[in-house]
């Protein structure tokens, strides 16, 4: 398995491991006749799909594993699983490709099952996940450093990604320019977690966090 | 690692102790802790002129870590990006670490002896053919104060030839001039406090925000202190210096020189002058007008004393009558009431008004003019010398002040404000040089894009380029390496990685940079910052000084640098120093530096540095009593010019419509040579991309992404187009960066330049564009 696949954030020998003991896990399962058995990053539920992916639950039953949307994207951001329940389906591992959110979406327009929605038309619409920034405290901008590279780097940016500047008290005369992300206008493309320079991306799409809807307008 | 603030303090006053004390340890002066092996030194950081300190953590002979120094008055122990990775830049996979000679289409690895030998002897054969101009060194304000003294010292006193420039010419040269014509004296009067002590900030043509990352961080940081400060960005393209400004004010390509003359039209025409400054300081003259753009080769244009038409400020004002608000309208694009509105801005006396600019400014084919313009604002309203209003020209380079500027290695100067032309300062310059006066040529040398024309035309013989990589920056590329190509003259290049400009040399030589070396830089707000040594530099990598005295010995000019082996770069510094005492350039001894995060010349005989010069609050070389004295200027007067509106070289037309402009971003460096070898900053941005406005994008059927190909009349790229990025340049222009060498960009640059500075205009010639 190429290395370069490995999109899950486990190292290709803890792969390994977890794949030597599989069998024994399954065993274990069948035997108790429990449920099934789950890879950890799985396990953790959260797969980037390509854009107008519908709902994860729905997407594995109508995705067909034809591989078109895979084809269909010119930079190789779409790759197709090549293990596990979702073996074939189509995702994108944002840290080695992101997507480049192409204004005419190949990808949804060569899927021919309905598993990227073709009423999909306009770019900025799209919900594939959200960034998110899940290590403050490593992140160099809320540090104080000029970097805000994911900021500058985000498609829409000042719109999904703005920076947040306030006052530095560490140093007393500068300002920490934070990158803050929007949920509702982030597309969750990736492009922030592919560009961050740390060599564990502080921000990475997550999710789509539903909006809890309540009446306090601030 | 985890070194704490106060474990390094506590190490510095050790160190110094034991120095003090004379004890013999191995580096007295170093600020060094060791903790976990690693040993702790201090150094300003290699890219930009902002000169943050960083601490390099070493161990075992290799640069392990670097991180902003908390001492630093500059940065507080911030960085930028390329701040945080710079150790990287040093250990990139295809470092030079032995010489090479051209050998055919091949190079072939060389022993130093081989390399300085053939060196020597290209140059003594050229010299001896064709004369001493015939030869040339080309730098850079990357290289060290030690480095440029040794280069001016065997040019100018050794060689005895004026062919020495720095890269600088292509991005300070407007500035220094107008310096030199206004205040009698190169660079600023103020410093970065007054980035926290005012309270309006007028950018011209400057991306502070991506450019001089942490000083743009300490503005906003006063904006987000004080509810009153302003920050007005006046340039051709949206940037992130805009995103954060309180006002954008879009102008047409070269439309600076009109509003600013408008601008000094409403100060005069509605008395927002400030009439004792100005009748106790100010003389207004009138320079030579009609000034060619550089285009045709050997064309000569001067403004000497002759050409000076001193006014009186009667004269003066009725000269600025034509410039009206409505006039600059039409040629700037500033609606008139916007002019108005900040000419009141300049006027406001309850306001503290600084000027920011950089390249917008100062690579303009009238960049000269344009920086006097300014001053002018300054000048008439006496916005000048006092903490927290000043003018303040930004630089790019690490020492292009200290090295390029204060030690003068252009064609046309000696050190501290001297220059050639002058008797006097070549006598001063060959004294303390120890050689006879007529050795220093009064004929002004090259400058860099004549320079390069040379070689086209057959003339120049041999060059050597250290530190910098012209066959990617200078203007219209195609020109300079088809000529280097067709090997019309010998090219030796010092660098520590393969560049667009090894590929064309003769002779590459592996030199050692930054740490790897001891040295002095000299930073934009006069600081001066000093580093020792830490680790070595790779396989047979040498020196740029090293480098130049080996040549120097081999040319017959050896007795000139009688340095000690150990102890040399304090040995130079301090002959150098001897050019500064008394001039109000004074640089405090080489020692001093080692124990500081730098000082801000100049430096007063009680060892502390000055932050605002020609004011009897700090500086030690006006009287008390005598409030503002320009000491270096005539008379102590300064001068506000007369500088009319005069057009662009090139502008577009209908087989050429786009205005097309270059520039930085912050996560690559000049031509990416060092930035370009960090892992992480390719990632973050990998290739240069080229900003459309939306809707000329629109109009031509290009979408982000596509490929776009630009063509002007010297030269045709294809750039990924970006649209509604980081940046957007207004209507009827585009914008690319200059750091990605797989793509010349300045093969599109024309080589008009500024008939007083001689600095090539990157910022506008004319193209087209297509859907690739």
């Amino acid at each position: 398995m190429p290395k370069e696949r490995d999109d899950s954030g486990i190292s290709r020998r803890r792969f390994l491991k977890g794949g030597a003991l599989a069998p024994l896990a399954l065993a274990l399962a069948t035997a108790g006749g429990a449920s099934v058995y789950l890879r950890p990053g799985e396990a953790h539920g959260f797969v980037l799909r390509p854009p107008g992916a519908i709902a994860a639950r729905r997407f594995l039953a109508a995705c067909v594993r034809c591989g078109k949307c895979a084809q269909a994207c010119p930079y190789h951001a779409i790759r197709l699983q090549d293990r596990s329940v979702g073996i074939g389906t189509p995702y994108i591992a944002a840290r080695q490709i992101p997507c480049y959110l192409c204004p005419d979406l190949p990808c949804v327009k060569a899927c021919p099952s309905g598993a990227l929605d073709p009423k999909t038309t306009e770019v900025e619409k799209v919900r594939m996940g959200t960034a998110q920034i899940v290590d403050r405290e490593g992140c160099l901008s809320i540090r104080g450093l000029r970097c805000e590279v994911c900021y500058r780097q985000c498609p829409l940016i000042d719109q999904a990604i703005t920076l947040e500047p306030r006052h530095n008290p560490r140093t007393g005369e500068h300002t920490i320019m934070e990158p803050v992300v929007h949920r509702e206008k982030c597309v969750g493309c990736g492009v922030c977690e592919n560009a961050c320079v740390l060599p564990k991306p502080v921000i990475v799409v997550r999710e789509t966090v539903e909006v809890q809807r309540d009446s306090y307008d601030f | 690692m985890g070194l704490s603030r106060r474990d390094f303090i506590k190490a510095c006053a050790a160190a110094a102790a034991f120095a003090a004390a004379g004890a013999s340890v191995a580096r007295p002066e170093w600020a060094e802790a060791a903790e976990d092996g690693i040993t702790w030194g201090k150094a300003p950081c290699r890219y930009c002129g902002v000169g943050c300190s960083v601490l390099v953590g070493v161990k075992g002979g290799r640069i392990v870590s670097t991180k902003g120094d908390p001492a630093g008055p500059v940065n507080k122990g911030l960085n930028c990006i390329k701040g945080y990775f710079l150790s990287k830049a040093l250990y990139g996979k295809d470092r030079l670490t032995t010489p090479l000679i051209r050998k055919g289409n091949r190079m072939v690895e060389a022993s130093w002896d081989e390399a300085l030998d053939l060196i020597a002897a290209q140059y003594k054969k050229a010299i001896a053919e064709h004369g001493p101009d015939s030869v040339a060194l080309y730098g850079s304000g990357q290289w060290t104060i030690q480095e440029g003294y040794v280069a001016s010292k065997l040019m100018k006193g050794g060689i005895g030839t004026n062919n020495l420039e720095p890269n600088a010419r292509l991005c300070m040269a407007s500035a220094v001039v107008a310096f030199m014509n206004t205040f009698g004296s190169d660079e600023p009067m103020g410093c970065y406090d007054d980035l926290d002590l005012g309270d309006t900030y007028v950018l011209w043509g400057a991306n502070m925000a991506e450019a001089h990352p942490v000083l743009f961080s300490r503005l906003i940081d006063n904006k987000l202190k004080h509810p009153k400060v302003k920050l007005i960005d006046i340039a051709t393209r949206r940037t992130r210096t805009t995103k954060m400004a309180d006002e954008f004010i879009a102008i047409k390509p070269h439309g600076d020189l009109a509003a600013l003359n408008a601008i000094i039209h409403v100060i005069l025409r509605d008395k927002l002058y400030d009439e004792a400054f100005v009748a106790k300081h100010v003389s207004f003259k009138r320079g030579k007008e009609n000034a060619p753009y550089g285009l045709k080769d050997k064309e000569a244009f001067n403004e000497t004393p002759a050409d000076v038409k001193n006014l009186s400020f009667e004269e003066y004002k009725a000269l600025m009558k034509p410039y009206t608000p409505q006039w600059a309208q039409k040629v700037s694009g500033i609606p008139a009431a916007k002019i108005e509105e900040l000419a009141r801005v300049y006027g406001d006396k309850s306001r503290k008004v600084n000027s920011l600019w950089t390249m917008g400014v100062n690579q303009h084919s009238r960049g000269v003019w344009v920086n006097n313009l300014i001053y002018n604002l300054h000048l008439l309203t006496g916005k000048i010398c006092k903490p927290g209003e000043n003018p303040l020209s930004l630089t790019g380079q690490p020492s292009a002040c200290g090295t390029a500027r204060e030690v003068g290695t252009f064609a046309h100067r000696l050190p501290a404000d001297m220059v050639v032309m002058n008797e006097a300062h070549r006598k001063k310059a060959a004294g303390i040089w120890g050689v006879p006066a007529e050795k220093i040529p009064a004929k002004v040398g090259l400058h860099t894009v004549e320079m390069f024309r040379a070689i086209d035309r057959g003339e120049l013989k041999c060059i050597w380029i250290q530190c910098t990589n012209p066959f990617q920056s200078l203007p219209n590329l195609n020109r300079v390496r088809k000529a280097a190509q067709s090997r019309k003259a010998f090219i030796v290049v010092s660098d520590i990685y393969p560049t667009r400009s090894t590929e064309l040399a003769d002779v590459v030589l592996p030199s050692a940079s930054w740490v790897e070396k001891e040295g002095v830089f000299g930073n934009t707000e006069r600081r001066t910052q000093q580093w020792f040594k830490m680790v070595n530099a790779p396989g047979k990598s040498k020196e740029d000084v090293w480098q130049l005295i080996e040549f120097a010995k081999r040319m017959g000019h050896g007795a000139l640098f009688p340095y000690p082996e150990k102890g040399m770069h304090r040995a130079i510094f301090e002959e150098y120093r001897k050019f500064t005492l008394g001039t109000g350039k004074d640089l405090a001894p080489y020692g001093t530096y080692a124990k500081v995060r730098g000082l801000r010349w100049p430096v007063k005989a009680n060892g502390t540095e000055t932050r605002w010069r020609y004011t009897e609050a700090d500086d030690e070389h006006v009287a008390k009593g005598e409030g503002i004295k320009f000491y270096k200027a005539p008379n102590n007067k300064v001068s506000v010019w007369f500088r009319p509106y005069e057009p662009p070289a090139e502008v577009p037309d209908r087989n050429y419509p786009f205005w097309f402009c270059t520039g930085r971003l912050l996560e690559h460096w000049h031509t990416g040579t060092m930035t370009g070898r960090v892992p992480e900053l390719r990632r973050a941005v990998s290739q240069a991309t080229v900003e459309l406005h939306p809707e000329d994008a629109k109009r031509l059927g290009i979408r982000n992404r596509d490929q776009v190909r630009i063509t002007s009349r010297r030269g045709s790229i294809v750039l990924t187009a970006e649209i509604g990025g980081r940046g957007t340049p207004e209507r009827g222009s585009v914008f690319t960066t200059f750091f990605d060498e797989k793509k010349l960009v300045n093969e599109i640059c024309i080589d008009a330049f500024d008939p007083l500075s001689k600095e090539p205009d990157f910022k506008k010639c004319a193209v087209k564009i297509q859907k690739a």
